[in-house]
């Protein structure tokens, strides 16, 4: 059994190194190897997720042996997989979702240009995601969450020969980098807590370093899950490919901060601080996404904000003490969504036969807000909505402008430069090489 | 982009600079009504340049330069790529692999060099072996760091090598670097301020306006995407967006954070004196006006288009109507413009100016000497003789070279490319007239009408070669039935009828007698669902319904997803039955009948059609195609249509004769029509002479997953059952054989059996997952007006649209002069919209379809804030070939020249060259006559191109890729395969 979890894991990383390989050597698989590998290796990945299912009847959780990594003093970093009934849901799902996306992806991106690196992409988010969900210690689990951030940046900018991928991707790498500050410290502070960076640990703790590490890793949870401060980047992850958008914003990669959550639990409950923090974080997103929701007129942005709602009610529900809940919620809404995603350009004609079928016209939505808010709060709240919640703005104004400043002003000590310069930044500044003076 | 002339023109603005905080609003006062209340003429002259595509559910070809089409087509192709930054012609490359194939010959070049008559050797050599691209940034780095200047290419031709021999490559490098003149770079003017602004601080104002300014259209155009619909949406888009943005407790974006200031002044203002205020406000005089609007307008053109569109035809939208106005988009964008320059520099005015570019003026002379010196080198022409010359004749090839600039020469290339296109069509077209033997009359077994498309030639061919006996005919799929149509299960009315044409006429399809009962249970279960579904899609993005339905029920919406994702074929037909099942379809009937007298409904529209007019609609089809007599006992009237999942361009591959919609409607009115006692009374008074034993049926081909499906078979009367057998079998095999030939294109590996093939494409429609699930009028390239037979088994690999016409009972011309009225537009607009798309899908397509997100229910855009985009995706046209149409009329060269000049339209698509035109001379032994301009005929003649002989259209086509010239199927006896 053990044997069976470490191959399950082991083998869409194998995949990665055979498709690494091929590249170096031949130059890449064609799309018939590509489709055959992909299909045997998520065939057998779900088969043997099953079989860790059955096996989980018996044993509460199946884990891997140990391997010992470091040892330093009193601290341990060790290796280890394990999974439990929280995580073998998780783990299930990667494996079925990745599967049905890539049967999806082999039609939909034939004779693209990236078609090899897509799919080299999806594996690493596999590999990664699984990697995560079977992490027995904060540690590993920190290298799975790393690779599920770059493929999904990777993926975000697949356009590369157009500038809004790419300067999304930017801005969605910036967002998790700070985000994954809060992982960095969480893992410090746990190893300096509990002594070790085993998940199991989350139990021991009390007082102050369940403060401390819960709120941490709500902080990365939030970035990986677009919640709180860090909600804004979701809708520009909707750059990449319809496939990639479905697998990772609407199944998988969102809903890998509400698992470390999961995860965390133990620490939460014994914070009063954090389990606050977290149910205001959960709630206070589902209520601004839900009202950017409603105003949202494209279908990705649309779907973007509703899951964000829902994986802020999944926080709730976590901060509430209801893990149970929250994991089903967490399933059926990656299901759902994963559906929805692939099907999104299908709603002009889906909307048109609704019509159709209902004689003519639809029952209007949106109409209570008429009676039910006075005109000034309206108009101000579809401001908001529309605006989404001005968090570009915000972001801009206090984060982005005054960082930059202060790299500007940090470039003056270089050789040649002066302090002081006379040009307004600008975050998505632009070449200025091709011409040298400018009159008024 | 920002323009020569550097010369600084005075502005009105000048009277009130310095002094931020002066009084603008007494000025613009005084101002506003100094400029012209033309403003609204200026913009509607404007807007012509504007995409004119309007709400993707319902997508019509149209020529994508429509406004350039009275310049010719060169000229017209350039001045658009500068206007829209886009691509005239295809690239070298690509005409270069072009010759490498055999696709095009040096005669071609030779030809078309030769017919412009001027520096023939420059010229030939700088197109093959081709003079090599440089530019500015790179000639230094290549000439220090490569052999450029060094060594001489390796593909000169032998006689060029020879007289280069034992002299230097330096040497000659450095004398055309002499003789290139030292030059001044030109200053550049600021033409819109999203330049000023950017080259003063660097900030690109679009990236920060667009995202508010796209989201506002969203909002305002939406037809039921977003839930809670924008707020006074119904007073115009200027009023929505200045009530959204003059909201306090808000915050601007950095760069327009002046946003407030500016909405608190103009919000008075009505869209027209906010633009003038802000045109004012910008220090844009009169005469400046216009370009700036253009550029501005150009940087959204999809949005703008879209607004633009809507207020030109408000009936476009499909289900909310909503007050759209171009001068509203441009107030709202022009004040977002102002708020973003008075933000980053202080005030609105400070973004003119000029700015120096960067002195690149010694690497373009290296990149003139290096363009001399690749010419050179391939003409042998090495220092020596050089030195020879005089500097007059130095100087003359210096201007022939340098003249022949990338444009010029991609222009030649793309003339060779149409030319030897011309010749694989005409010439073989020319030989099977001599060698095709004139036609038993006897009575056909079936005859079938089918509409032009493009598509449809290879079911057609495919039929003839099954069932030797079946004739075939095309006819504008409308088939002359111009009508307001509402299906059973349809809540509104559409137009099945060609654009240009508004129909007057109503037809409804209602239960059948004795149905009536399924039919209300079926539109009461129908609503219910719809009620149901509705609920399901709102609540499922919702707070809390969404909640409990995602916890609940959400996990099971992995069985749908993998049923449709794994097999999706057997998931098409389980709903298929589901639907059977459960919403069993009632039989209808349609109701068209009308009396003699007028009876006009409340909206001013005729309910069915009278008697006459039902006799002119058949007579017209039958006597254009010729058929006045000799009719088989079963006749099928095919339209067509497409069928696709999760592909919002699907309209695309619908009939374009029907405005972009199914044909069926229009197929099964006309069978019906035809099969009317009185009608064909009328008809014999007309000539048209249609014997008591034949029927008339209406289908519909489905050229997705080449599906056929036939209206009204029990009014078939018995005695003819075994005819209709006879077809119907004839049909099946065809349709299987003509969706092999299809899957040769789809690059899948080779179906041998024809069964398969068919079961391949039904997957191709009914899968999620598929980007291309039919290639619709992609390579098409010719159009051929005339009967029949003179393209009867030829094998035109689906790149003509086939128009039965038969001049023979045409004495006056007027049924070629409907015919090519109808016609020409048609077929030019959408060859024209491929052509355009295929040769820049970035400008004028819309890109590939994978990051596409639908926006408003009105549009496609790339991911969640972009431009609408308008034209095919690259998933429709990476197989074609960016020809102009040809057109073949079987008629005499005067009757069609004097046509087409008649009609405005017409002439200005020939006279411009927008399409091409070819003559096929029945009288004058079928000699072909290719019209060169003005008064020229070019007869074609020549043996470059064969006419291969085959047995079947499969031994042509089979194993082999890409597009095939045309064969002729010589069968003797039925082909089995």
């Amino acid at each position: 059994m053990p044997m069976i979890l470490v191959g399950m894991v082991a083998a869409p990383g194998l995949l990665l190194l055979l498709m690494c390989a091929h590249w170096l050597t031949v130059g890449g698989m064609g799309e018939n190897q590509i489709r055959r590998s992909m299909a045997v290796v998520a065939t057998i990945g779900s088969l043997l997720a099953l079989v860790l299912g059955w096996g989980l009847f018996e044993d509460g959780e199946i884990r891997s042996g140990v391997m010992h990594w470091i040892a330093v003093g009193s601290y341990h970093f060790e290796l280890e997989l394990v999974v439990d009934r929280v995580s073998w849901p998780l783990v299930m799902l990667t494996n079925v979702l990745v599967a049905l996306v890539a049967a999806f992806s082999i039609r939909y991106m034939h004779k693209e240009r990236g078609f090899f690196c897509f799919f080299a992409w999806i594996t690493l988010f596999w590999f990664g995601a699984l990697l995560a969900f079977t992490a027995s210690s904060i540690d590993l689990l920190l290298g799975g969450w790393e690779l599920v951030g770059v493929s999904s940046v990777l993926l975000i900018g697949f356009f590369d020969e157009r500038l809004d991928p790419v300067r999304n991707a930017n801005r969605v790498f910036a967002t998790y980098r700070l985000a994954d500050l809060g992982l960095l410290i969480g893992i410090f502070a746990l190893h300096s807590f509990a002594g070790t960076g085993s998940l199991d640990a989350m139990g021991e703790l009390s007082g102050a370093g369940a403060t401390v590490v819960a709120l941490l890793l709500l902080m990365a949870a939030s970035g990986k899950s677009a919640q709180g401060p860090f909600l804004g980047w979701l809708p520009r992850a909707m750059e990449g490919p319809t496939p990639s958008s479905a697998l990772f914003y609407g199944a998988i990669s969102v809903h890998l901060g509400a698992y470390l959550l999961l995860r965390a639990q133990p620490a939460i409950e014994a914070s009063l601080l954090a389990k606050v923090a977290v149910i205001s974080v959960g709630l206070g997103t589902a209520l601004v996404a839900t009202l950017v929701h409603r105003a949202s007129a494209d279908a990705k942005s649309s779907l973007a904000y509703a899951s964000m709602a829902q994986i802020g009610i999944i926080f709730a529900e976590i901060g509430l003490g209801l893990p149970t809940l929250a994991l089903l919620h967490m399933t059926g809404h990656a299901a759902m969504r994963t559906l929805q995603f692939l099907r999104a350009p299908s709603m002009l004609y889906d909307h048109h036969h609704l019509r159709a079928a209902a004689g003519g016209s639809l029952t209007p939505t949106g109409t209570h807000y008429e009676w039910l808010l006075p005109q000034r709060v309206r108009a101000w709240l579809y401001r908001v909505a529309i605006e989404r919640g001005f968090y570009d703005a915000i972001v801009d104004r206090w984060i982005l402008y005054p960082v930059l400043k202060m790299a500007r002003w940090c470039e003056g000590f270089e050789p040649g430069n002066t302090h002081g310069a006379k040009f307004e930044i600008a975050p998505q500044g632009v070449e200025r090489t091709q011409l040298e003076e400018v009159q008024g | 982009m920002p323009r020569g002339d550097g010369a600084r023109i005075p502005y009105r603005g000048d009277i009130f600079r310095g002094g931020e905080t002066g009084d603008w609003i007494g000025k613009e006062k005084h101002l506003l009504s100094a400029h012209d209340s033309t403003l609204a003429n200026k913009l509607h002259h404007l807007a012509h340049f504007l995409p004119a595509q309007g709400p993707i559910g319902v997508f019509v070809h149209h020529n994508t330069l429509h406004a350039f089409q009275h310049l010719p087509f060169e000229a017209a192709v350039v001045e658009a790529g500068r206007l829209f930054g886009a691509e005239p012609y295809w690239p070298e490359e690509k005409f270069r692999y072009a010759l490498d194939h055999g696709r095009i010959r040096m005669e071609d070049i030779e030809t078309v060099l030769a017919a412009e008559g001027r520096d023939l050797d420059v010229r030939r050599v700088m197109l093959y072996p081709g003079v090599r691209r440089f530019d500015a940034t790179t000639i230094r780095w290549q000439r220090e760091q490569t052999d450029l200047a060094m060594q001489w290419r390796d593909d000169l031709p032998h006689a060029a090598r020879k007289r280069l021999e034992r002299q230097s490559p330096a040497e000659l490098f450095a004398f055309w670097l002499e003789l290139s003149p030292e030059r001044e770079a030109e200053r550049i003017r600021f033409g819109r301020p999203q330049e000023g602004v950017l080259f003063h601080c660097g900030q690109d104002l679009d990236a920060a306006i667009h995202p508010l300014l796209i989201r506002l259209c969203g909002a305002f155009l939406d037809q039921g995407m977003a839930y809670w619909p924008m707020p006074r949406r119904s007073e115009g888009f200027w009023r929505a967006a200045v009530d959204v943005l003059g909201q306090g407790f808000s915050l601007n974006a950095y760069e327009i954070r002046d946003l407030g200031r500016w909405v608190k002044r103009w919000k008075e203002y009505d869209s027209e004196q906010a633009v003038q205020a802000a045109l004012v406000a910008l220090g844009v005089s009169e005469a400046e006006s216009d370009d700036l609007l253009l550029a501005e307008m150009l940087a959204l053109p999809g949005w703008a288009g879209m607004m633009n569109q809507l207020e030109q035809n408000p009936e476009l939208a499909p289900y909310e109507m909503v007050p759209a106005s171009l001068m509203d988009f441009l107030a709202v964008r022009l004040m977002l413009t102002v708020a973003g320059v008075s933000s980053m520099l202080g005030a609105p005015d400070k973004w003119r100016g000029t700015a120096k570019p960067k002195d690149m003026a010694e690497e373009e002379r290296l990149v003139e000497a290096a363009t001399l010196f690749d010419v050179s080198q391939m003409l042998g022409l090495g220092t020596n003789e050089l030195s020879a010359w005089t500097k007059e004749e130095r100087r003359g090839f210096q201007t022939s070279v340098l003249e022949f600039t990338e444009l010029e020469r991609r222009r030649v290339w793309q003339a060779a490319y149409e030319r030897r296109h011309e010749r694989q069509v005409l010439l073989p077209l020319a030989q099977n007239a001599r060698a095709r033997q004139a036609a038993a009359i006897k009575r056909p077994a079936a005859q079938v009408f089918c509409c032009i498309d493009d598509r449809e030639e290879s079911l057609r061919r495919h039929l003839e070669e099954v069932d030797r006996e079946i004739e075939t005919f095309g006819a504008a799929g409308f088939f002359g039935v111009v009508m307001s149509y509402a299906g059973i299960d349809d809540a509104t009315r559409a137009s099945l009828c060609p654009v240009v044409v508004t129909p007057r006429h109503v037809v409804t399809e209602q239960p059948a007698p004795g149905a009536e009962e399924t039919n209300r249970q079926r539109q009461t279960l129908r609503r219910a669902w719809s009620r149901f579904a509705h609920e399901s899609l709102v609540s499922s993005r919702s707070l809390v319904r969404g909640w409990v339905g995602t916890s609940v029920l959400g996990v099971f919406s992995i069985f749908p997803l993998a049923a449709r994702v794994l097999s999706p074929a057997r998931w098409g037909r389980w709903m298929a039955w589901l639907n059977e099942t459960v919403f069993p379809e009632p039989k209808t009937e349609l109701h068209f009948v009308r009396g003699a007298e007028t009876a006009a409904g409340n909206d001013g529209m005729l309910r069915g059609f009278s008697m006459g007019e039902k006799v002119d609609m058949v007579a017209g089809l039958l006597s254009v195609a010729g058929l006045k007599e000799n009719f088989a006992r079963v006749v099928l009237v095919l339209g067509h249509g497409s069928t696709s999942l999760n592909n919002p361009h699907k309209s695309a591959y619908d009939c374009g004769a029907c405005g972009g919609r199914r044909g069926g409607p229009n197929a099964r009115l006309f069978a019906a029509m035809a099969n009317l006692a009185k009608v064909r009374e009328g008809l014999r008074a007309k000539g048209i002479v249609i014997p008591a034993d034949t029927w008339f049926v209406g289908g519909y081909h489905d050229t997705c997953h080449d599906g056929v499906e036939y209206f009204d078979l029990e009014k078939l009367p018995a005695r003819l059952s075994l005819d209709f057998e006879r077809l119907r079998v004839s049909l099946d095999v065809a349709r299987c054989r003509s969706a092999r030939e299809r899957t040769r294109s789809f690059a899948k590996s080779e179906f041998d059996d024809a069964e398969n093939a068919l079961h391949h494409v039904q997957e191709r429609a009914e899968h999620l997952a598929e980007p291309r699930p039919e290639y619709g009028h992609s390579t098409n390239a010719v159009c051929i007006v005339g009967r029949r037979a003179i393209t009867k088994g030829l094998f035109l690999d689906r790149r003509a649209f086939l128009v039965s016409y038969d001049a023979a009972v045409d004495e006056d011309g007027k049924n070629l002069m409907k015919l090519l009225s109808a016609v020409v537009p048609v077929c030019g607009g959408i060859n024209l919209e491929y052509y355009f798309s295929t040769v820049d899908n970035e400008k004028y397509g819309c890109g590939t379809k994978l990051p596409h997100n639908l926006a408003a229910l009105v549009g496609v855009m790339n991911g969640n804030e972009g431009d609408l985009r308008t034209g095919l995706t690259w998933q429709m046209v990476e197989i074609h070939e960016p020809v102009r149409i040809l057109f073949v009329i079987e008629a005499s060269r005067e009757r069609v020249k004097s046509i087409m000049m008649e009609n405005p339209l017409l002439r200005e698509f020939l006279v411009n060259r927008w399409i091409r035109l070819a003559v096929v001379d029945r009288e004058a032994g079928e000699r072909i006559w290719m019209f060169r301009g003005e008064e020229r005929w070019e007869e074609i003649q020549g043996s470059d191109e064969s006419l291969p002989v085959t047995a079947s259209s499969y031994d042509w086509y089979r194993g082999r890729a890409g597009h095939l010239p045309v064969a002729r199927i010589e069968s003797e006896r039925k082909v089995s395969a």
